[in-house]
């Protein structure tokens, strides 16, 4: 771990993107000798806000609160499980509340050198709310951010670590 | 995926021409299914129905967000209607409701299904943009309005 990178933290939110992430996260951590991390954020803040705005009725917002850890649990089990099988030992945490805020907290706490996130989405409005939840996270963390593209390459990337 | 992308012109329809909220909510659950997101209509529509009979999703300003859950979808569907007249869908402040945002998702897929209510609570504080919106008179203006530069 004398490189420039000795910890790296993943963004995982379920999307087939932010797996692709682990993967990518779990080559470059093999690479580079860095600690990797795994973050998923249960969104409680979107919960409240919908709640706020009446979209949610109070039962709803807790039967969602529950989907969502188990959404936490099933996915960074999954990206437990990609590590494990190229031997590298992953930190695995679910936390709760703004995803931007969280991740930025845990970057700033554990003094993350990379944060990986997954491939943004293609079509933009011009409008400031349509940002997603890791767009704003990558604007806002203190370290330098790295976006995973290409699937296909990755996969091939993952699949030949031995 | 945001909500952006899943508004689509075979998602849109303008002008809505049902009268009463069950009537609006099986238009709009055709609507996925002329559009090919759907096959099982009266699963959806009892899905919708059912969380309509827990609370109105009829917001202010002329909003209103019908949503569930069903493993009728594998993924986060949507479908956009516009009802230049309004119809009274038990909303809160009263009025009529002009705007519909119908979600439905499966089972397991919260997270996507939270961020575009979000994104829909969020673009809904916009009066302006709610404004020009129910305006919209063709799918394609609508489509417009949400991903124009």
């Amino acid at each position: 771990m004398n490189g420039p990178i000795k910890k790296i933290l993943v963004y995982v939110d379920g999307t087939e993107g932010s797996i692709t992430a682990a993967q990518y996260a779990v080559v470059l951590s093999r690479a580079v000798r860095a600690e990797l991390s795994a973050l998923y954020v249960i969104n409680t803040r979107a919960l409240d806000d919908l709640l706020k705005a009446r979209i949610f009725i109070k039962a709803e917002e807790e039967e969602y609160k529950q989907d969502l850890e188990a959404d936490a649990g099933r996915y960074l089990n999954h990206v437990r499980s990609l590590a494990r099988k190229k031997g590298l030992a992953i930190e695995a945490v679910s936390v709760s509340g703004s995803v931007r805020q969280e991740i930025k907290s845990y970057v700033q706490a554990h003094d993350i050198d990379l944060l990986i996130i997954g491939e943004l989405s293609h079509v933009r409005s011009r409008r400031d709310e349509f940002y997603n939840e890791a767009e704003r996270a990558m604007r806002s963390v203190s370290c330098s951010v790295l976006i995973v593209k290409d699937e296909d390459q990755v996969w091939e990337l993952y699949d030949a670590l031995t | 995926m945001a909500l952006v992308d899943l508004i689509r012109p075979e998602v849109v329809k303008v002008p809505l021409v049902s009268t009463t909220k069950p009537e609006l909510i099986r238009e709009l659950v055709e609507v996925l299914r002329d559009a090919g997101k759907i096959s099982d209509v009266d699963l959806v529509y009892d899905a919708l129905m059912k969380r309509e009979s827990l609370g109105s999703t009829g917001l202010e300003q002329g909003i209103a967000v019908p949503h569930a859950k069903t493993p009728a979808v594998n993924s986060l569907t949507v479908a956009l209607g516009i009802s230049p007249k309004g119809i009274d869908f038990q909303a809160i402040d009263g009025e009529l409701s002009k705007l519909f945002f119908l979600l439905v998702a499966p089972p397991g897929q919260s997270g996507p299904h939270i961020e575009a209510l979000a994104d829909i609570a969020r673009i809904t504080k916009s009066q302006a943009f709610c404004r020009t919106l129910a305006s919209a008179t063709t799918p394609a203006e609508v489509v417009e309005l949400f991903t124009e530069d």
